[in-house]
């Protein structure tokens, strides 16, 4: 079952994909939905705009190269405030999570 | 590289194919995986879209949203919008001219292209009031030789010909005019030909054509070189073609080679006809090549010989070219440009005080836009890009009427300065309007950019703060507008003052005009006289070398006979004519003592010769002249005595006069002078072709015209002054007017409250008249003391007008008084005449 994902964490989840390796679009869609398994679901609606923003904050840089399967794809390298970036917002996260936790466990 | 959007739409088309090869692989058939493929993905196009905002917006994108709502902001007022464009386009194009005419006049005369370095040589003699005098021989061999000062030198004197185009026998005969040049004239200036070559050492009796004269004489001909021209019939070899830009001297057609016989290189003092033009080296300034000069003058005067050097208070002076070129036009142009600068000054404050009231009103709008999330500095660029289109625009508008400026002033003549000719809209030009306009553009949205930072005050507060503002605008447009009326107002009395002046003769119906004399035809003079009297419509005529008000008479030292020469051992200088019996009567001249000159005063006859009244006051006080001899040109007896004549320019008077029958004098020009009710220029034609149909009629003019371009400079300049002047004061009273409008309307609910507890209309109209006036008094106070510190810059253009001439700057504060009070009477009256029922119903 697909889900919307909470807003502003997608940047973070398609930071974090590119901290295993490069990748492609298609291939960082595959990857968030099949490590959720199946929980979080990346539409290219979002998700172009996204890698779009990134590039503009230069956190990641994209490059023309080919996928497995031949194809001429863009992909997608974390850049070192990149990954800076990804642990503050980790951080952040993980308060924030740890917030929403508390409260829904206070009763 | 490809475009972004184009990398952007191949990624994604490329993901949509990915995610059909994974639906192929999982055993699909072609058409559904596609058709899943597309209903999985959405909508491509909408993808593309909304990843393609995510880009920031680029500058020029910014900017052309910026224009697109100023233009549609500018189009919402197009009232307010054409009076800013028009006041703008009228700063601006009164400054384009202007610079236009400074330039060609100052800063590149001749358009020559590299005159910088280049200066001009002339002697002057302190005692005997010789100022600016041209250089005989020794000066140019003296200075030729300083080559640690000058890179090269060369001197040039005055040529004029007659061409026969059609030979010896051709009667088709032109007059040339042109300079005789030593060989590096050319090198001064960095000249190349344009076709041939230039003089060297070796050349006599060279010409090199000027480009106009190669075009308009010889058509263009590219074998012109190495012809032969008769030239007062002495043949010259044509070596080559100056190129197009070279017009030095202005009125050049030709340049001769000048080779200066050995005697006149050791006579100093002796045939000064000679202009000096050098270059200086590269490393050496004007004020050290001056130096050189002088220690070396130094040196004359004291040695053993230099006695002479030294009473008669010599010197030789150097100036820069581009001063010898505009002489007395600069300071004038100078003070033009100040004023065009005043205008636009005012034009600017004007279209400021424009803006702010209209920012009072786009306030709202601007809040509005502020609370939606808009910026403070998208505000300000918004606010920026709007003034600076009002600029641009007006720059046009500028531009168009600067042109025609140009092409207006470049069909003014004045006398001797043809350079004004040149001045003319290149891309320099239009450039530098361009950057006046942006400019202003940007100066008269800084106001209303500033009023809007502080956007945080109460807007009680403001409007203290944008009525400072437009205060402080109106003020400096009343201060210019003063000084630019009293500076008219000065300039207006000096020239009414002139044109009173009697030149002692009375000029009106006078033609003249020079002719050149046949060589070995003694006749012609005779002929041309007879033949003048005897034409129907001439009441009197003349015949006379020179004539009045084309540079004075020729000037010449002298001795009387029987008296010693003046103890200081300065020779006493005189100016001389050469006339005809008929000249006096022409000129209506009365004789005041003893005789005219009679047609027996022949060659042959004994010779004699008139004084005026100037010259037997100073020489013969209290004695009678008549019978005496005098010596200038030879020994002559006085017959007669006539009075002072005005005869270079009107404010000056001249020096003692000698005046001697034509006919004991020989000479190769001379000029005729008529009277008549209908044009004189065809009779004296006429006249001349009928003694010798070869010979050429130049610089034909009516004395008024004469007179008249003496006084051209002042004319010219006293009437763009006036101009700007006017439109100074029009513009501060528009101003003016604006401010008052928009009070009024900002108070007419207090003005309503006050009416309807009792104030009477006529105590409402004086409160705001007196509102406008006060805001205006500081501006007269500026002006009147700016006026008193500018006037300095109007130096010789004064005549006769005292320094701070007080009916002058009364008249200029009451001018301006009494068009403020115009411009502030409307807004006044009308909030007299507010109904305040209607007024506090709508409140």
């Amino acid at each position: 079952m697909a889900r919307e994902l909470l807003p502003g964490t997608l940047d973070m989840l398609i930071l974090k994909t590119l901290t295993r390796a490069s990748n492609h679009g298609y291939g960082i869609a595959q990857y968030i939905q099949r490590v959720s398994s199946d929980a979080l679901r990346v539409g290219e609606g979002s998700l172009y705009p996204a890698l779009q923003r990134l590039l503009n904050a230069k956190w990641v840089r994209a490059e023309w190269g080919e996928s497995e399967t031949g194809r001429r794809v863009r992909l997608y390298t974390i850049t070192p405030s990149g990954r800076k970036q990804l642990e503050n917002e980790q951080a952040e996260f993980g308060v924030t999570i740890a917030g929403i936790m508390r409260v829904m466990e206070a009763m | 590289m490809r475009s972004r959007r184009a990398q952007l739409r191949a990624e994604i088309e490329a993901h949509r194919q990915m995610i059909e090869d994974q639906l192929l692989r999982e055993g699909m058939s072609p058409r559904d995986a596609a058709a899943a493929a597309r209903r999985q993905f959405g909508n491509e196009s909408s993808a593309v879209e909304d990843s393609s905002d995510e880009w920031p917006l680029t500058w020029l994108s910014t900017l052309l949203r910026d224009v697109r709502f100023a233009a549609r902001v500018l189009r919402k007022r197009p009232g307010l919008t054409l009076t800013a464009i028009l006041i703008a386009g009228l700063g601006v194009g009164a400054n384009t001219a202007i610079v236009g005419v400074l330039r060609a006049a100052l800063l590149k005369p001749l358009g020559l292209q590299d005159s910088d370095n280049v200066v001009v040589a002339s002697v002057r003699m302190e005692k005997i009031k010789l100022l600016h005098a041209e250089t005989s021989g020794v000066e140019f061999r003296e200075l030729h030789a300083m080559n640690d000062a000058f890179q090269s030198l060369a001197a040039m004197e005055g040529r004029a010909w007659t061409y026969e185009s059609g030979g010896q026998a051709g009667n088709n005969a032109s007059r040339l005019r042109g300079r005789a040049v030593t060989p590096e004239f050319f090198t001064v200036f960095h000249e190349r030909p344009h076709l041939g070559r230039f003089f060297n050492a070796d050349d006599n009796n060279s010409l090199v054509l000027s480009y106009l004269l190669w075009k308009s004489q010889f058509g263009a001909d590219p074998n012109i070189v190495n012809r032969t021209v008769l030239l007062d019939r002495v043949p010259y070899r044509i070596v080559g073609v100056a190129s197009p830009t070279f017009r030095f001297p202005a009125n050049a057609d030709a340049w001769s080679s000048l080779r200066l016989a050995p005697g006149r290189l050791r006579q100093r003092g002796y045939n000064m006809n000679l202009t000096l033009v050098a270059r200086l080296k590269d490393s050496v300034s004007i004020e050290r090549a001056q130096d050189r000069v002088n220690r070396h003058v130094a040196a004359l005067k004291s040695a053993p010989d230099g006695k002479e050097l030294a009473d008669y208070g010599y010197f030789v002076d150097l100036e820069p070219f581009s001063r010898y070129v505009a002489g007395d036009l600069r300071r004038p142009l100078w003070l033009l440009w100040a004023a065009a600068l005043a205008v636009l000054l005012t034009a600017c404050a004007n279209i400021a005080v424009l803006l702010l009231s209209r920012t009072a009103g786009r306030r709202r709008e601007i809040a509005i836009r502020l609370s939606l999330g808009a910026t403070r500095v998208q505000i300000l660029r918004q606010l920026a890009v709007e003034s600076t289109m009002l600029g641009a625009l007006g720059g046009i508008f500028g531009i168009a009427l600067g042109a025609a400026a140009l092409s207006f002033i470049g069909r003014l003549t004045l006398p001797g300065k043809p350079i004004l000719e040149l001045a003319s809209l290149d891309l320099r030009l239009v450039l530098y309007a361009i950057a006046i306009s942006l400019v202003c553009g940007f100066a008269f949205g800084l106001a209303p950019a500033i009023q809007l930072a502080r956007g945080s005050q109460t807007t009680a507060l403001s409007r203290a703060g944008r009525h400072r503002f437009q205060d402080l605008f109106i003020a400096a447009q009343i201060a210019a507008a003063l000084v630019l009326l009293i500076s008219t107002g000065l300039l207006l009395r000096s020239l009414w003052t002139l044109e009173r002046i009697q030149p002692g003769f009375d000029p009106s119906r006078l033609t003249t005009a020079f002719f050149l004399i046949p060589p070995g035809d003694p006749g012609f003079v005779a002929r041309v006289e007879q033949k003048l009297r005897s034409s129907p419509g001439v009441e009197a005529s003349a015949i006379a070398y020179p004539i009045p008000f084309t540079g004075g008479g020729l000037t010449s030292s002298f001795n009387i006979v029987g008296r010693r020469q003046p103890a200081s051992g300065l020779a006493w200088h005189g100016e001389a004519y050469f006339v005809s019996p008929g000249y006096f009567d022409a000129l209506r001249i009365p004789i005041l003592r003893g005789r005219n000159i009679s047609p027996a005063d022949t060659g042959t006859a004994p010779r004699v010769c008139l004084i005026d009244a100037k010259f037997a006051r100073r020489f013969f006080p209290g004695e009678d002249p008549i019978g005496h001899e005098i010596g200038m040109y030879w020994k002559a007896r006085i017959i007669g005595i006539v009075p002072d004549v005005r005869s270079s320019t009107l404010e000056e008077e001249s020096r003692a006069t000698v005046y001697y029958p034509i006919a004991q004098q020989s000479s190769s020009s001379f000029a005729a002078i008529v009277r008549t009710q209908g044009p004189g220029a065809p009779i004296i034609r006429a006249a001349v072709r009928a003694a010798s149909p070869s010979s050429p009629v130049y610089d034909v003019q009516t004395m008024d015209e004469r007179i008249g371009e003496s006084l051209g400079i002042r004319r010219t300049v006293a009437t763009l002054v006036c101009v700007f002047a006017c439109l100074c004061i029009l513009l501060a009273a528009i101003g003016l007017h604006g401010v008052v409008s928009q009070v009024v309307g900002e108070r007419a609910g207090e003005i309503a409250v006050r009416m309807a507890l009792g104030a009477r209309p006529a105590q409402i109209l004086s409160q705001f008249l007196t509102y406008g006036l006060k805001s205006g008094a500081a501006g007269l106070a500026i002006g009147l003391a700016l006026a008193f510190y500018a006037q300095g810059w109007l130096g010789n253009l004064l005549f006769n007008v005292k320094p701070f001439d007080p009916a002058t700057f009364l008249e200029a504060c009451v001018g301006v008084i009494l068009v403020l009070a115009a411009a502030v009477f409307r807004p006044a009256r009308r909030a007299s005449r507010l109904s305040p029922h209607a007024i506090l119903r709508h409140e």
